[in-house]
């Protein structure tokens, strides 16, 4: 297999090899659900940190809805569901952030109709000043107390400084990964871009390390898809996990360079982490990452991050998805509509839920997005 | 209400037209109109003469904006007042519609479709919480950048510690370092410590009513308990909010004491506690609660305000922390903004202690955050309790979500079931 094929395969999926191979060593895993959770805590403490995702739930979600109101978005509805299915008995554990109203609850409804095991809420505050770093330090050093006592490990500050050094090289290789996608013909699709992302929060960081350079490595030097009808960035909100309408808008002549996306430039696109308090570098590497709308103090340099990728990867459309029921990126685009029309770029905006179920809405939008952008290229 | 009206002065206008001819019935009813019709009148005389108008959402102390002369402007009894006037407000939600999804809050939808039409002046800044809500975090922050209007966020953290009284503390330090940069003003500690006995004064009456309104039969009106709720926003940390609450405990006590309920003589059948929303387009349902089925509204999940005066107002640091523990303790903020047990809880303790027959779950359709909660609380409810809930959709502001008729048939079927309690041991 490529490291391609490899990548892709371990996101296919609930579960995989090399998680599979974890566990039968007796290690834990440990599920988590927004990307403000510092990872390399855990993996300090010898544990898996695994993003949940309900990848092939397709509704009806009946056993989550018996707790959870059809007002809440099919993602979190998924993940209940799968939740109560079984499907994530590998996990010994779940940790949330407050990123948004639907997870925050998802974590209620989880330690109220458990049995769970290790179901754990870090706070995440909404700003990013020097404050807001003190105590989301404190937050992340209470979580590894938690991690310590539950799982019975010792998070040393030497295995925390190599986590964070093998998180900071992920972020540097996905960072020359993108670096390539901006190129005129760039050697991977955004379908494929995507999968590669999900592969990162899916397996052992090491092993991941290692295909990713495989992957970079095979990448380099070779010819690229250059032909499209337009190059396109995929934005808004999260649980994106799914390739299917991506390749679907690729299939069409569209070409996926870059995006916003949490699975995608904003796992990365972080400043690394490190220094002398290892804790509060943490804090201060996530609180500073290209923000979620969760964030209060950052919508302009949400709009301005935007602007910078769609110049450097020579973007000409926009598609923004977002979920039904989210207001966070729901609330977004009042601003981010003004300062694109102010940039003379395209948007496109998509409401969808998980599954992307109106796959055929979105073959119809796309292609007659892509025909706006050709007609106004060509001047008409 | 379109145009160049002051949305403000028209509603103090109508407000004012309300308690004339509610004082010629009944004094005691026109007193919290009469209130509100002065106090969105200040807003308008503020804005009139130049003076600092600063549009804050709940969970806001207005007791620093009073005691710096910025008149606050609440976001959400302005949007409650004009829901509840004939022409509504939905000609500002779905103005708001054509730039957010309709699945935001109503709340929020509202105050950007009175900005966006003009018939609401843009306010000096925007201050907000982070909690209860996505809602709150999703516009106000983007409408201010849209707006080019300066915005502070007072961010409170999720979980209620010391560390998190520790950060919210620093954040209300932050917050009048904004308001003195953007005011020019100074802080007046002694002013401000003012304004904070005030405040205090206002919650001692606060929770002696509250205490007075759990008797049976309920001294208090359905529309009085749902209503103050809005007054406490606007006005904490003044003493025209001491004298209101004054005038009421009085009467209240001396209804109590002469064992007078609201309704008259055996007409009390039920009491309803309202867990969470409730029509502030209509809350004439609520009359119509009354007089059909003799279902007296005694307390409202907005109107219960359990925090203690703060004691301690020797420094700044002291009043800071006070508020930031009240600030966490405001209603709504401290059901929706936390884990879930914090609703439970504070549900429980509420239908507990007004003595209800049954739960009225108003459910804003933009509230994700309680929906989820609403199966779980119904049946924590019925196995703590033993009463039951009535869990509906509504749209706090819109009656085009459930109308007021659809409403009050909705809850005239449930009523139905609920044992009356004169026919129930006490």
């Amino acid at each position: 297999m490529t490291a391609l094929e490899e990548l892709t395969s371990v996101s296919r999926d609930i579960t995989n090899p090399y998680v599979d191979e974890w566990k039968r060593r007796g290690k834990m895993a440990v599920g988590f659900f927004c990307s403000y959770v510092p990872e390399e805590v855990l993996y300090a403490g010898d544990i898996l940190p695994y993003r949940v995702r309900p990848t092939g739930c397709q509704p009806p979600t009946h056993l989550a809805d018996t707790c959870l109101s059809h007002l809440n978005c099919t993602f979190v509805r998924s993940c209940l569901q799968f939740a109560y299915e079984g499907k994530y008995r590998f996990l010994d554990g779940f940790v949330f952030a407050d990123t948004c109203d639907h997870i925050r609850r998802l974590h209620d409804v989880m330690r109220a109709t458990g049995p769970f095991p290790f179901i754990r809420l870090i706070g995440v505050p909404h700003k990013s000043g020097e404050e807001a770093v003190s105590y989301y330090a404190g937050e992340i050093a209470r979580f590894k107390s938690e991690v310590e006592q539950y799982f019975g490990v010792e998070i040393t500050e030497a295995r925390l400084r190599e986590a964070i050094a093998l998180y900071n090289e992920t972020r540097l290789l996905l960072g020359q990964l993108y670096q390539l996608r901006r190129g005129q013909s760039p050697p991977l699709t955004g379908a494929e871009a995507l999968n590669v992302i999900i592969a990162a929060t899916s397996m052992p960081r090491e092993q991941y390390n290692g295909l990713l350079s495989r992957l970079l490595g095979q990448l380099r030097g070779s010819q690229g898809t250059g032909k499209c009808r337009a190059r396109l960035m995929i934005s808004g909100g999260g649980g994106c996990d799914d390739d299917s309408p991506f390749r679907v808008m690729e299939d069409l002549g569209g070409l996926i360079v870059t995006d916003t996306l949490c699975f995608g430039s904003r796992y990365f696109m972080q400043p690394p982490a490190g220094g002398d308090d290892l804790i509060m570098g943490l804090a201060r590497s996530y609180l500073n990452r290209p923000s979620c709308a969760r964030m209060s103090d950052k919508v302009s340099e949400r709009a301005q991050f935007t602007k910078r990728l769609i110049r450097e990867a020579g973007v000409d459309g926009v598609v923004y998805q977002r979920m039904q029921y989210c207001d966070l990126w729901g609330g977004q685009l009042l601003h981010l509509r003004k300062v694109l029309k102010e940039g003379n770029i395209p948007l496109l905006d998509i409401e969808r839920e998980y599954h992307w179920g109106a796959v055929g809405q979105v073959r119809t939008r796309t292609q007659a997005f892509l025909e706006m952008i050709e007609e106004r290229r060509n001047g008409r | 209400m379109a145009g160049e009206m002051s949305l403000p002065k028209q509603i103090s206008d109508n407000f004012r037209a309300v308690a004339e001819s509610l004082q010629a019935v009944t004094p005691e009813w026109s007193w919290s109109v009469q209130l509100m019709s002065d106090y969105f009148g200040s807003v308008h005389e503020a804005q009139e003469r130049g003076g600092v108008v600063g549009a804050i959402n709940f969970g806001v102390p207005s007791e620093i904006l009073w005691a710096m002369d910025i008149t606050p402007l609440l976001i959400d009894p302005i949007g409650g007042v004009a829901a509840a006037f004939p022409e509504g407000v939905a000609r500002y939600i779905d103005l708001a519609e054509q730039h957010i999804p309709y699945y935001v809050c109503a709340n929020n939808k509202t105050f950007m479709g009175m900005l966006l039409s003009g018939d609401l002046r843009l306010p000096k800044f925007i201050l907000h919480p982070s909690v209860p809500c996505d809602s709150n975090m999703a516009t106000y922050p983007v409408m201010a950048e849209y707006f080019g209007c300066p915005y502070f966020c007072i961010d409170v953290p999720y979980l209620r510690n010391e560390a998190a009284f520790t950060y919210t503390v620093g954040e209300l330090r932050r917050l009048i370092a904004f308001l003195e940069e953007q005011t020019g003003r100074s802080l007046d500690i002694d002013k401000f410590r003012q304004a904070m006995e005030y405040s205090n004064q206002a919650h001692e009456y606060m929770l002696k009513i509250a205490e007075l309104r759990q008797t049976v039969p309920c001294p208090y009106s359905s529309l009085d308990a749902i209503s103050e709720y809005g007054l406490v926003l606007m006005l904490c940390g003044t003493p025209q909010l001491v004298d209101y609450f004054r005038k009421k405990y009085q009467v209240t006590a001396g209804k109590v004491a002469r064992k007078e309920g609201y309704l008259p003589p055996g007409e009390e059948k039920l009491r309803l506690v309202w867990i969470y929303g409730a029509p502030a387009f209509d809350f004439t349902i609520l009359l119509h609660l009354e007089r059909q089925y003799g279902a007296l509204s005694v307390a409202f999940m907005n109107n219960n305000f359990v925090m203690r005066p703060i004691a301690d107002l020797s420094t700044l640091d002291q009043m800071l922390m006070g508020l930031a523990r009240k600030t966490v303790m405001m209603p709504m903020s401290r059901e929706c903004g936390g884990v879930w047990e914090n609703y439970l809880e504070a549900q429980i303790d509420l239908l507990r202690r007004f003595k209800a027959d049954a739960a009225i779950f108003g459910g804003h359709v933009a509230c994700k955050s309680n929906w989820a909660m609403a199966k779980l609380v119904k049946d924590r409810i019925y196995d703590e309790l033993g009463i039951p809930t009535l869990n509906f959709e509504l749209d706090i502001f819109d009656p085009r979500v459930s109308s007021a008729e659809d409403i009050k048939h909705t809850l005239g079927r449930f009523l139905e079931g609920v044992p009356a309690r004169q026919s129930r041991a006490e």
